[in-house]
This record gives C-alpha cells, structure tokens and sequence, in this order.
C-alpha cells in the first residue's frame, strides 16, 4: 500500500506552492498593516505595495490594466459581484434578460436563478455530449433587451474549452455584457481581455497553487458594475471590506511562479493515465472533448460502465488516491452531476464518472500506482457488482 | 473472540456505499491495534469490505454470516 496520499482532484484545489506560503507569511508576521494611502503610515502603504504589485501581475497576465482588478474572496465572490453588480448598476437600461449557459459553476447558475426570482428573464444555452455551448441557440438568445451572456472559459468537470470569442462577437452585436468564469483555464490556457472583448472575468488563486479564500474580478474600464455590499471604499469601491493582504501577495507570487513548462508535464501526465485507463479497462468512456486540445490539460473525466462513482472513490481513497465523482451521493445536494446531465448523459454515466487531475506536484511514479489500482479497483467492483458480471 | 471488539460499525439496512463509508470513518478515528466489528445486510458490502481492508494492509480477525446478518471484525494496524 501506498502511504504518501496520491492528490488527483486539482480541479478543486491546489497544493500551495512553499515559495508562495514563505511569502506569504511576510505578511502575516511582519508587514501586517492594513493596506492603506500615501497619508498613512509607513507599514499601511507597504502592504498597499504588496496589493498594487499583485494587482499588475495579474493584469498583465489577462491583457488588462492593474485598475480594472478587483480582488474578492474567490470564484464564487467574483462571479456574484459581476453578475449581481451588473444588474444592480443597470437597472434603469430597459434590458431585463441574462443568458448563461447550462453547464456554468454553482455561483453562476444559482445566482443567474436568484435573479430570475427577482424578475429577470433567464435563458440557458445548450451544450453537446462534449460540453461545447450552442453557439446558434446563443445567437437566437442575445437580443437589445440582454444584460448579460456568461460562459465560462473552461468548465471544471470536463475541462471543455469554449470559443469565447465567438461568444464575445454574438454579444457585443447587441451592446450585451460579456462575462466569463475563467477560474478553471487562468494560465493554463492563454487568453487576453481585449483581444476576445471581455468585459467582466472571474479567476481564483486556488487554482493555481495560490492560497484559497483569494480571487479576483476583471471589470473592463466603462463597464457598469455597483458593490454588492456595503462598507467602506476599497478594490475601487466595489469590494468593500479590508483587504486580504497576505492572501493577495500569495495571489501574485502564485501567478509570478507559474511556470509554462509546468503545462506541458501535466499535459504528459494527464495523457499517459488516460492512455494506461482506457486501453486497461474495458467499458471506459470519456467524458468531455475527446481533441484534448480542446481541453485544459489537468483534466480527465471517465465513467466505467456497470460500477458507481462514489464505491470507485471510496477504495481508490482507502489506497490512498484522492479523486471525485460526479454521482448524486458524493455532492452534497444529493444531485448528479448537472454538467453531465446537460451534456445529455444518462444518470448511470454520471454516477459512474471519475474527475482525474493532475498538478505540477505529480509524479510518473504516481500516474502508474494510480492506473494499476484503478484498474484492481474496477474489475473487482465489476465482479460484485449483479450488472458487472 | 479472544481480542476485545472497541467499536461496533452498525450498518444493519443499509445498501451500499455506506457501509464501506462507515468503516472507513471508524478507521480514521481508530488508534493503531483498536479492534473494530462491523455488522450489517447488504450482501456487496460483506464482500466489498474485506477487499478495500486488504488494500490497506488491514487484517480481518473473523469474518461469518449468522442469520442474514454479516459481521466483520479486524484490527487496526
């Protein structure tokens, strides 16, 4: 058996880089202030330093400028600020509809459905059995009374890739809002706010060997959003609330470290277990695109045929391999997957499907111990199982 | 049985996963050479069981069906 934990769920979360927890903890034990003006003390604009310095990182990375970043709390902080600041701030515009496509992250879909309580029209776009949006469903959609499309860059379930400048042009064309959810592709996947006509994007550093509870927003210059809750002036007046120093300052060493190499061995790693799975087992079946340059590269999804998800998660962690399932008892609304179901699945193919992972911190060696248990796991599973046989 | 069972696992009705749930939860709470007894219904879960135990170098002490009821017991090593 295995002792050291083999870490395959870095959809969900990263293993912090140590450069990144050393820098961070400056912050926590010396330059502790809270980010403050020129006028104040010498501590206070340290740390405000240290938040401008992230803030450029960032921006440079996505093609913006340093002030059109807003740091929040995360993904799910982003993607409500953007969707509910932009209704917020727009009321009075005659435009009443919000598109958003079926398979987007929780803190889009519920928000996108809370607004539709309070009034709003709320259109889904489809997706295919690879979870590619409809782009000509959305072009029936975008008309002079939408708000805003939402589609996120890359979906984390599946790793699909949209066409987010198609998306762009299909809402520009009707002065529609465009924002993306790119927490998922954020350096893994090139991309440039004013090249594909972004107007607001939401990304989280903990996605990326950053620490967790620190994201950021982009609200392109002009955009209309309004602070979704109150207190003071800070992030611009959009994001009230003192500043996460240390958190943010591990959010620009995160982005400064990433490293494009890192790309390509998790590109190897992601591949080789895919091969070693579906050539070793069969009944496999891969969920999401099968071009996997149409994929981000720490992305696998399987389901195996005849078994459940959540018993493959269970004896995979028993031998100490981390991984997820997309089945209804694994989450925690007791629901299957929504991404699968809208990618026209059946129930039986969600519950039985398996996100694999990878990160920088994964070895060849770990890649192998994990096809060869996968592969125990599944042909005993199938044996006990009554369908399997 | 010679060795004193310390946690009792009842799954009695319960379909699987959550037997193999609930004996991994005692196993995380359990010391190192603490005696943990299972017992419940679910046929799969009998079989299943002593399989993922295996996996962890865990070894079954005693493992009998008595009236439609399975019992499982093992040492935490």
């Amino acid at each position: 058996m295995k002792k050291n934990t083999v870490y395959l769920d870095n959809n969900a979360a990263t293993r912090v880089d140590p450069r990144v927890v050393k820098y961070m903890d400056e912050f926590h034990l010396h330059d502790y202030a809270v980010a403050s003006s020129q006028f104040s003390h010498t501590p206070g604009i340290r740390a405000k330093e240290s938040v401008d310095t992230s803030r450029e990182i960032i921006a440079k990375r996505i093609g913006a400028k340093p002030g059109e970043i807003v740091f929040t709390s995360g993904e799910t902080e982003s993607n409500n600020l953007a969707l509910m600041g932009a209704v917020a701030s727009n009321k009075d515009k005659n435009r009443n509809k919000i598109i958003i496509s079926k398979i987007e992250h929780f803190s889009v879909l519920h928000t996108a459905e809370r607004l539709k309580r309070n009034g709003y029209e709320l259109c889904y776009i489809d997706v295919d059995e690879e979870g590619f949006i409809d782009l000509e469903k959305l072009e029936s959609l975008v008309d002079e009374r939408t708000l805003f499309v939402s589609v996120m860059h890359a979906n984390h379930e599946v790793g699909t890739i949209q066409d987010l400048n198609a998306v762009s042009k299909l809402a520009k064309k009707k002065n529609a809002y465009f924002h993306t959810d790119a927490t998922y592709s954020f350096l893994q996947v090139p991309i440039d706010v004013e090249e594909t006509g972004i107007d607001l994007l939401s990304i989280d550093a903990n996605l990326i060997h950053g620490p967790k509870g620190v994201g950021a927003l982009y609200v392109r210059e002009g955009v209309s959003i309004e602070k979704i809750f109150e207190g003071g002036y800070q992030e611009n007046n959009l994001r009230p609330g003192t500043e996460n120093v240390p958190g943010i300052a591990g959010f620009g060493k995160a982005c400064e470290l990433f490293d494009k190499s890192d790309i390509h061995k998790v590109t190897e790693l992601r591949n080789n277990l895919h091969t070693g799975l579906t050539s070793g087992i069969k009944g496999t079946l891969l969920n999401g695109p099968g071009d996997f340059s149409r994929r981000i590269p720490n992305n696998l999804n399987l389901s195996f045929e005849y078994i459940e998800g959540e018993s493959v998660v269970l004896h995979l962690d028993m031998r100490g391999i981390a991984v997820i399932t997309g089945s209804a008892c694994f989450s925690r609304a007791l629901q299957a997957s929504h991404i699968l179901l809208a990618m026209g699945f059946t129930h039986e193919r969600a519950h039985g499907s398996i996100r694999f992972s990878p990160s920088k911190y994964t070895s060849n060696e770990d890649i192998d111990y994990t096809i060869s248990n996968v592969k125990e796991v599944v042909e005993k599973l199938r044996e006990l199982s009554p369908i399997g046989k | 049985m010679a060795t004193a069972v310390k946690t009792v696992v009842d799954c009695i009705s319960e379909n699987c996963p959550m037997p193999l749930v609930k004996t991994r939860a005692a196993i995380m709470d359990a010391k190192k050479g603490d005696v943990i007894m299972v017992k419940g219904t679910h046929p799969q879960s009998y079989e299943e069981i002593p399989m993922a135990l295996d996996a962890m170098d865990i070894k079954v002490l005693e493992q009998k069906y008595e009236d439609a009821t399975w019992y499982i017991t093992f040492m935490v090593s």
